[in-house]
């Protein structure tokens, strides 16, 4: 059996999300910052009567991203890709959302050249069909005692 | 059950609950005639209602209760303590029966218990309380709470997730709608959608509320039983207790009321048996000897703060240590590191009882680790606090999964938030131009309703760039134990019934916000967590917060009256305290608005001369002043400080002081002793002269420029006020030498002459130099002394 995953640039890498934790892929409408809170809490946001926490999920993977990494300018600064965790929902801000398609192959461990926050969100390296990708673990992203380089 | 039966259970069950605070109110005050109407009243009801039916022990019970009552309405009997266990016992028994009957049983024989009842009604005065039969008000008490049920006409037991799930149905919908009506306006009016749609809206509104109030009950349920457990369990124990409730109409899950009904009572027969000293260990503390238990709620956004706090011995955490370590739970490596916090924790450890003998109130083998383990089943925290000699305070949090409460919405740098409206006290729109503020050291007060309280921009609270723009409205914050500040926010736009969703861990992080609430239009916005913010920001203290709301002023004896008092530096560099009643605004000013001529003290402030009390002792500071405007309801006077200090409410008694009629007395403010001034000499010394259309009036000759810019300012800094018409009653009247411009001689007004030349035109020339500054203000001073024993 095969697993799907949904495939998204983030801070200009391919990565992977399961997609059995993926509830929806939005477009987020209107933002309410947080004032106060972390870096890596983009602000808020409403799916249908559910509130949303929208993460800035470079910052959350990696506090010292280079921004000028990102490639292009046009792409939706709004996609997300919502999740729950422990009961809330979460959406991530990606750059892009391109696919849902199935693994290839073994998950690998994650290269040590990515840093340290790449190697603490992601599961692993894995090959899809439209090459490789990082598989995503959002809680793991999220935990935020472990976020200290900023 | 037939219906009148039904209808007649039902509504003496709803009074039974209505009184029971009533019945122990009334003991703690026998001469309240309020309280004793009430309980008058219910057995009344329970006596007439039983006519219909075929009663013939409740009729005997509450007729007998009903005749002793009027007896003390009456004045014939006193209230004493055996008279209120006696009726409480008769009320005890109606409840009984009640149970009975409502379960649909008749009524069993008299098994003699009535007429024990009876006789204990009866008997007068000094009838030892063991005489009586014995009074299980406890088991009484969760009899009728578990067979309650049956009251509710017809229920169905659903599974929470369901009334969760139809709640969020509910949410969507009221959303889905608010989308339509948008599309509906913006495609153009079609009239025949309007009916239909508006019935859709109306239906939706009734069944949101209906569903809301599905798992909601007022804490107040849960209060209810509270005062008569306290009255017991003081009365077993040979304590004087009195109970304070607060925040009854909080509302909380209704699962929850249940939940934690055990744990609190497990942490007041605690606090009774534990924390509450005997009456006579309290007076030997220098306590009241009736102590006091407060028991409040507070909703801010999606937790409910549940406090109960006692004024008793506190913890004594040396011994929960030694119990602690003799019991190995800890090791003397670790307790060595805790601090006195964390050595309070360990009164949840497992297997610790800090009582020296287990009693049979609360040492039933249930400690504090199953309280704290059910209030963390349920989601919820409970933290203590304690002091020696001062008291404990629980604090309860616990989450609503679910829950609507009012609050106030506001913006702050462009975006809107949301205050609950149970904290907000008063609304105060302007700006910081026209508002009054003072500062005292780093903290900024806010003058309202007479009193200074602290002031905080809420845009400082959340850290926004723009900290400088001044606030456009204020929100009082009052918390239930009387703590005051002032929030500055942009704009306040409106109240509002908002739907708290919980925040996720990285918001919640912040410890600003408290819920995340989803408007109608589907946009989210934040709740402040005012307790927090309050805390964060230093301007609430949990323990003394609560433990001060639970004083009851009425029960304190006169010495130890709470005070509220404006503490500052005197000139004479000595810290002292002014009544803070009599002070109306704290002023600070340009030290040349202050004129010592002839000691009699004067300041200008807004266009007015007041005058200026507290000079003697040391020099007026240079540059700048400050001043205490007091006033007394008629006259306003200015009292010049060094320094203005804090605001303090002090609870010490306060030490007459006979030998100096300028201070009340003296009392310990943060353990330092502090003169308190006594306002009657401060007014004493003005009233008469200085009282504003009461100047004394000092007749100028003409309206020349000399006179009318240099003499008439002279006079005016003196403490007058000058009249040019010659037909006014003057106090004194000035003229020059060979000038009589009124062509009359006043025998009643004084006249000070002034010459031109410095040299006096020969003996006896009464006439002064017009330059002779001192001269003349000696000579006002001395016409007011003599006006002054005239009148």
């Amino acid at each position: 059996m095969s697993i799907l995953v949904v495939l998204a640039q983030v801070a200009g890498r391919q990565a992977a999300f399961e997609a059995s934790e993926v509830r929806s892929v939005i477009d987020l409408e209107q933002l309410v910052p947080v004032p106060g809170a972390p870096p890596h809490v983009a602000g808020l946001a409403a799916l249908r009567s559910q509130a949303l926490t929208v993460i800035d999920t470079k910052r959350a993977i990696d506090g010292n991203v280079d921004d000028a990494r990102i490639v292009d300018e046009d792409t939706p600064k709004n996609r997300a890709i919502v999740v729950e965790i422990g009961g809330h929902a979460f959406a991530l801000l990606v750059e892009t959302v391109s696919d849902v398609i199935a693994l290839e192959g073994e998950t690998l461990p994650v290269p040590g050249t990515f840093g340290d926050g790449w190697l603490r969100s992601a599961k692993g390296m894995v090959e899809t069909a439209r090459g490789p990708a990082l598989l995503l673990d959002p809680m793991a992203m999220l935990s935020v005692d472990k976020i200290k380089s900023f | 059950m037939d219906e009148l039966l039904a209808e007649f259970v039902a509504e003496i069950r709803e009074m039974l609950q209505a009184i029971e605070g009533e019945i122990v109110a009334w003991e703690r005050d026998p001469a309240d005639k309020a309280r004793l109407n009430a309980i008058f009243r219910f057995v009344h009801t329970v006596k007439g209602n039983c006519g219909f039916f075929d009663f013939p022990r409740l009729e005997r019970l509450s007729h007998a209760a009903e005749s002793v009552l009027a007896d003390v309405r009456s004045g014939h009997r006193a209230a004493d303590s055996h008279l209120v266990s006696a009726v409480l016992a008769v009320i005890d028994r109606i409840a009984a029966m009640i149970d009975t009957l409502e379960s649909g049983e008749d009524l069993p024989a008299d098994d003699g218990g009535d007429a024990a009842l009876l006789q204990a009604l009866e008997r007068e005065g000094d009838t030892a309380a063991d005489e009586l039969p014995p009074i299980q008000p406890m088991e009484s008490g969760e009899a009728r709470r578990s067979s309650a049920p049956a009251a509710t006409p017809r229920t169905v037991r659903l599974p929470l997730e369901l009334l969760d799930q139809v709640m969020s149905g509910v949410s969507d919908l009221v959303l889905a709608r608010n989308d339509l009506a948008r599309r509906l306006r913006d495609a153009g009016a079609e009239p025949a959608l309007n009916g239909p749609f508006d019935r859709l809206s109306g239906t939706l509104g009734e069944l949101r509320e209906a569903v809301s109030r599905m798992r909601m009950q007022r804490v107040e349920h849960l209060f209810n039983a509270f005062p008569r457990l306290v009255r017991d369990l003081a009365a077993e124990l040979g304590k004087q207790v009195t109970i304070d409730l607060d925040g009854t109409a909080v509302e909380l899950d209704r699962e929850m009321i249940e939940m934690v009904r055990d744990p609190i009572t497990h942490i007041i027969r605690n606090a009774l048996d534990h924390g509450v000293e005997s009456p006579a260990d309290r007076l030997a503390a220098g306590k009241h000897e009736t102590a006091l238990l407060a028991i409040s709620a507070r909703q801010s956004g999606n937790c409910i703060t549940l406090t109960i706090s006692d004024d008793g011995r506190g913890i004594n955490v040396d011994r929960l240590r030694d119990k602690a370590l003799a019991a190995g739970l800890v090791t003397q490596a670790q307790v060595a590191a805790m601090t006195h916090s964390e050595l309070l924790e360990l009164i949840f450890a497992p297997g610790l009882s800090t009582a020296e003998e287990v009693s049979a109130i609360s040492g039933r083998g249930v400690g504090m680790d199953v309280v704290r383990s059910n209030i963390e089943h349920l989601g919820g925290t409970i933290t203590v606090k304690s002091e020696a000699g001062k008291g404990t305070v629980f604090i309860l949090k616990l989450p609503l999964t679910l829950s609507i409460i009012g609050g106030l919405t506001i913006t702050i740098g462009g975006q809107r938030m949301a205050i609950p409206r149970s904290y907000v006290d008063e609304i105060v729109h302007g700006d910081a131009d026209t508002l009054e503020f003072s500062d005292v050291g780093d903290a900024r007060l806010f003058a309202y309703r007479g009193e200074r309280i602290r002031y905080i921009a809420l845009a400082q609270v959340l850290g926004l760039e723009k900290t400088d723009v001044p606030a456009q409205a204020l929100v009082i914050i009052r918390f239930g134990s009387g703590i005051v500040f002032a929030l500055g926010v942009d704009r306040v736009l409106e109240h509002e019934e908002l739907v708290i969703k919980p925040l996720a861990p990285a918001v919640a992080e912040a410890g600003i916000y408290a819920g995340i609430i989803l408007l109608d239009d589907g946009r989210p916005l934040l709740l402040l967590d005012m307790p927090e913010i309050g805390r964060k920001n230093g301007l609430i203290h949990d323990h003394r917060a609560h433990i001060a709301s639970v004083e009851d002023p009425e029960q304190r004896s006169e010495l130890t009256q709470r005070r509220r008092l404006m503490t500052f530096v005197a000139l004479d560099g000595r810290r002292k305290a002014m009544p803070l009643e009599l002070v109306r605004r704290i002023d600070t000013l340009e030290s040349h608005a202050i004129s010592l001529n002839c000691g009699r003290p004067q300041v200008t402030i807004d266009g007015r001369i007041l005058p200026l009390e507290g000079c003697e002792g040391g020099p007026i500071p240079q540059d700048r002043a400050h001043v205490l405007r007091l006033t007394d309801g008629t006259l306003e006077v200015a009292y010049i400080v060094k320094e203005v200090a804090d605001s303090v409410e002090i609870e010490e008694e306060i030490v007459p002081f006979p030998d100096d009629i300028t201070i009340e007395g003296v009392t310990l403010v943060g353990g330092e002793p502090v003169a308190i001034l006594a306002g009657h000499p401060i007014f004493a010394n003005h009233h008469g002269t200085a009282d504003a259309g009461k100047l004394p009036v000092c007749r100028l000759p003409c309206d020349d420029g000399w006179t009318n810019t240099v003499l008439a300012p002279l006079i005016l800094a003196a403490g007058y006020r000058v009249t040019r018409d010659l037909e006014e009653p003057a106090t004194v009247s000035i003229e020059f030498t060979g000038e009589n411009p009124s062509g009359r001689s006043d025998k009643d007004v004084p006249v000070i002459c002034l010459r031109s030349h410095p040299q006096p035109g020969g003996t006896g020339d009464q006439s002064i130099y017009r330059y002779d500054r001192e001269a003349i203000l000696d000579a006002l001073e001395a016409s007011r002394k003599e006006a002054g024993d005239r009148s």
